[in-house]
């Protein structure tokens, strides 16, 4: 905790990041319940008004609804779906990376050829033909399809970090008395081999804000009535002239959770590295 | 100040770390004469690297130095990273510890080569390789043209280390700093590549710093020795008049904790040097060895200075006094017997071992191995790496099947891998890893590491039984309770070695195997080490077996020996029979080789040339006829050698006619 502290102090890009990551947090927990206005609101007297007119901090939209209250209900759904994407995307790529590795021969060439053909579909597009086959999406597909359009990335992390771990003598010493797979897999090396595996899910958490927004953008995300930040920039793209802010503010939160998160992602590693 | 070369005044070197700085190097004075060899001497973390690292300014950026580092006229401290480019490698050069990671593996060793005379003396790319070739040819290398084509994994570990010191030679510098230049490699290319650095020092008339942490590498090759503690100098001297009278305690405990011929378990401790060297803060004064030191007075804390104690030998200890060397050994009051050896049946019984690897190009890794380990003897195998020994071991173990033939515990057939055999065979034959730091799980604690073969071989299922015994075993192996909760990793390396015993000894198996369980220790941790082992030997009544490169600690631990080569026996009987005449020509080559920590002390010089032959090709003959300077002829080329027996228990596979002794005909060389 000390030593994480004396980095942080070295790290003024960090402190920036958790600082954007925790007021996020905050908006998404408390927010709610602090604002004037709920997510869809319609102001009809108020619309396309600029910041600042009579309670709407960041404006309204087309419809007269508060960019300010949408843009933090929106934070709930994106953190949500984000942070569970890169846990399962994260665990299943251990299960799988892990056996590959570990059994290494024949498993693995397979391993990696299937990972190969996913790989060679991009996954947004990935994504966004399964999630437009299914015709709209809720937090749970969403999930699930993101985490296995990540599958590839994190596959692969986890299966090189344990090959890194895989010829030391303690696997060695746990197989002389007997330990199964599974023992040796998660018990003896994981705890090993965790860091560069946090790392890459921290890395995932801002890339699946980033897909995420990128499908509401296309009109395959979370539905309407739950806000949600990319839809937010393609609904009010034709009102730019006009009301600018409409478009620029829940673009700046999608920009700011991204970096906040890469910030953070990038201490991560200096501390879980430079301890290993 | 006009024959010396270097001149050290007062340096200082700190580094700072999360919590604070450490001193590393502190008010060093030093003179290194033209010409001069010196040697410097000390435990790991001793400061000697980063001594060298200083003068050759390649300190990490978190380092702080203040003093002088005066190279001829200039102060290398005060040169510009610019200026410092026409020291380095020109002037002063430098050879490191492992010849792999200091070669480039991409590009071939010609243009690695030729780039030090293209840079430092802009020379044409043919002058370049013409001046490559000839300091290959320098350093005695075979084939010197074809070599400056291959890459250097390519080569073996010696002739890497050699394209390295011809690296170094390449600008004629004044002075060559070796950093433990020998400690990757096999003793009998040490003693070879020792040989040359002698010989090239002389020729260029070079001065040489010597960093090493073996006091019988140091001998071979310095004049002068100085010995570091904790970033201090605290002896210095001549060679010869430091080892016969050691002034500072620390120099005679370094001294005296290593095994030498004529020690063994039976009658003797080795000695060892408590505690471990601790990092220093900035400010600490006082003598840094004072608290493990067994002569310590009231007054270490202050007092420390440099005092003259013979003609060019100085000691900072106050009360620097010479004792004889020999007779601060621990001599046992009892001796231990070997009367509970069982000599009806063996433990275990190697039976015409076979372990050959890959399909399409086979390795041949042993080939024939017969031996037996009685119980309650400790069984030594040595011999050079390559040589099959931890091939051997491994497969006891289980970790490999064996190709052909048998492996017998206790008359049961245990020639499968581990997924198949009985949790009570796991039990009884444990395993002694080479590097405590990876064989014990660094993100595990030491109650975990051990507690889990008690569970899982014992079936004790109660976590408090298992702890009680944990403490126990803890005790045995020297350290105490607190270790309980300890991760692995922040342990030391002597800590490490106990733990990994303790978990090895936790379960009483009936067999250890200890795959060279002190080669990754420092001198002083290696005699506590054995001594440990000795201790639970004798009271366990387990039998080992030891492998190890080392013919000392072989000799001392050892009740018999095997020396091995290329996957075959060479020799085989008591410690005394293997260690006396009549020899096989390679266990004389191996016992030339070792270096000798008392340097009056001089022997015969046999120098392996040559490499160990391909073990991907079968061999008919003798696998030693290649290297052997005692070679009789073809015959040893194309026929097996024939055991030779001298006793029940002693015998060798050669072709040279030795007087009384039974012959009989080879077995067939198959495979």
């Amino acid at each position: 905790m000390k030593y994480i502290l004396y980095q942080l102090k070295k790290n003024p890009l960090a402190i920036i990041g958790i600082a954007i990551i925790v007021f996020w947090v905050l908006a998404a927990f408390i927010g709610p319940s602090v604002l004037t206005y709920t997510h869809t609101e319609m102001d009809s007297l108020n619309q396309m008004v600029s910041p600042g007119v009579s309670g709407h901090v960041l404006g309204t939209d087309a419809l007269g609804r508060d960019i300010l209250s949408r843009i933090i209900v929106g934070s709930r759904s994106i953190l949500t779906v984000a942070l569970l994407t890169s846990m399962v995307s994260t665990l299943l790529g251990i299960v799988l990376g892990f056996s590959a590795a570990y059994f290494g021969g024949k498993i693995d060439q397979t391993f990696l050829r299937m990972m190969d053909i996913m790989m060679a579909i991009p996954p947004l597009v990935l994504s966004m033909v399964v999630l437009g086959i299914l015709g709209g999406s809720s937090i749970m597909s969403l999930t699930l399809i993101v985490s296995i359009a990540f599958i590839p990335a994190t596959a692969r992390v986890s299966r090189g970090s344990l090959l890194t771990c895989k010829n030391n003598e303690y696997v060695d010493a746990a197989r002389i008395r007997g330990e199964s797979h599974i023992y040796i897999m998660f018990v003896e090396i994981l705890p090993n081999t965790i860091g560069p595996i946090i790392v890459e899910a921290t890395a995932r958490f801002a890339y699946s804000i980033m897909m995420v927004a990128s499908l509401g953008f296309l009109g395959v995300g979370l539905q309407p009535p739950t806000p949600d930040w990319g839809m937010m920039v393609i609904e009010n793209k034709q009102i730019i002239t006009d009301a600018p802010w409409a478009v620029l503010y829940p673009a700046a939160a999608i920009a700011s959770l991204v970096i906040a998160i890469s910030l953070f992602s990038d201490f991560v590693s200096k501390v879980l590295i430079h301890e290993q | 100040m006009n024959s010396s070369i270097l001149t050290i005044e007062n340096l200082n070197v700190y580094f700072d770390v999360f919590g604070g700085s450490v001193s590393a190097v502190r008010g060093l004075n030093l003179t290194l004469d033209h010409n001069e060899s010196i040697g410097i001497i000390g435990e790991s973390g001793c400061g000697k690297s980063t001594l060298s690292y200083t003068i050759m300014r390649y300190l990490a950026p978190n380092s702080r130095v203040t003093g002088k580092v005066m190279f001829r006229e200039d102060n290398l401290l005060e040169k510009t990273e610019q200026e410092i480019l026409a020291f380095r490698g020109n002037r002063i050069a430098m050879v490191y510890q492992n010849p792999y990671s200091s070669l480039n593996p991409a590009l071939t060793i010609g243009f690695q080569l030729d780039e030090v005379t293209r840079f430092h003396q802009k020379a044409s790319k043919e002058k370049a390789r013409e001046k490559s070739i000839q300091a290959l040819t320098s350093l005695n290398m075979g084939d010197p043209e074809g070599l400056v084509k291959r890459y250097p994994h390519q080569i073996s570990g010696g002739m890497q280390q050699r394209v390295c010191i011809a690296m170094a030679l390449l600008c004629q510098p004044d002075l060559m700093i070796l950093d433990e230049p020998t400690t990757a490699l096999d003793v009998t290319t040490e003693a070879v590549i020792l040989d040359l650095i002698r010989d090239l020092k002389d020729k260029y008339a070079m001065s040489l710093m010597y960093i090493s942490h073996d006091i019988g590498v140091i001998n071979k090759v310095a004049d002068r020795i100085v010995v570091m503690y904790s970033g201090e100098i605290v002896e210095s001297g001549p060679n010869e008049e430091l080892f016969a009278h050691p002034h500072h305690p620390y120099t005679r405990a370094l001294i005296n904790c290593i095994p030498r011929e004529g020690l063994v378990k039976e009658n003797f401790r080795l000695n060892t040097i408590p505690g471990y060297v601790k990092q220093r803060g900035t400010d600490e004064g006082g003598c840094p060895f004072a608290e493990r030191c067994s002569m310590k007075v009231a007054g270490c804390i202050e007092r420390y200075g440099m005092r003259e104690v013979g003609e060019k030998h100085a000691a900072a200890c106050d009360r620097a006094y010479a004792a004889d060397v020999a007779d601060s050994f621990a001599k046992l009051k009892v001796s231990r017997s070997k009367q509970h050896a069982d000599h009806t049946k063996p433990i275990l019984e190697v039976q015409d071992l076979y372990k050959h690897f890959g399909k399409k190009r086979k390795i041949y890794a042993v080939n024939g191995v017969s031996v037996g380990v009685e119980r309650g003897t400790v069984l030594g195998i040595v011999g050079e790496s390559g040589c099959g020994k931890t091939t051997m071991g491994q497969t006891a173990v289980g970790l490999y099947t064996p190709s052909k033939g048998r492996i017998l515990f206790n008359d049961t057939d245990i020639s499968v891998s581990w997924k198949k055999r009985s949790p009570e065979m796991l039990k009884q034959i444990q395993f002694i890893f080479q590097n405590p730091g990876r064989s014990l799980n660094p993100s595990h604690t030491v109650e975990q590491i051990i507690s889990r073969p008690l569970k899982k071989l014992m079936g004790i299922s109660s976590r408090e039984e298992r702890k009680t015994r944990i403490i126990k075993m803890l005790e045995q192996v020297g350290l105490s309770e607190e270790y309980l909760s300890k991760k692995s990793s922040h342990l030391s390396g002597g800590e490490q070695q106990r733990v990994a015993i303790a978990r090895a000894f936790c379960l009483s198996p009936g067999l250890i195997i200890c795959d060279e369980p002190t080669s990754a220790l420092d001198v002083s941790v290696q005699s506590s080490v054995l001594n440990l082992l000795g201790d639970l030997q004798a009271e366990t009544l387990a039998a080992y077996v030891f492998i190890s490169h080392d013919l000392h600690v072989i000799n001392y631990i050892s009740d018999y020996i095997m020396v091995m080569y290329l996957g075959r026996v060479c020799e085989y009987g008591t410690r005394e029979e293997v260690m006396q005449p009549p020899f096989h020509p390679y266990t004389e080559a191996l016992l030339s080789s070792v270096p000798e920590i008392d340097p009056s002390q001089k022997k015969r010089k046999i120098r392996l040339g040559g490499q160990l032959p391909d073990p991907a090709k079968k061999i008919r003959g003798c696998p030693f006829a290649g290297r052997c300077h005692m070679q009789i002829g073809t015959i040893c080329e194309t026929q097996p050698p024939p055991l030779v027996k001298f006793s029940d228990t002693h015998s060798l596979s050669c072709h040279l006619d030795f007087p009384d002794a039974v012959r009989e005909p080879a077995g067939e060389a198959t495979g």
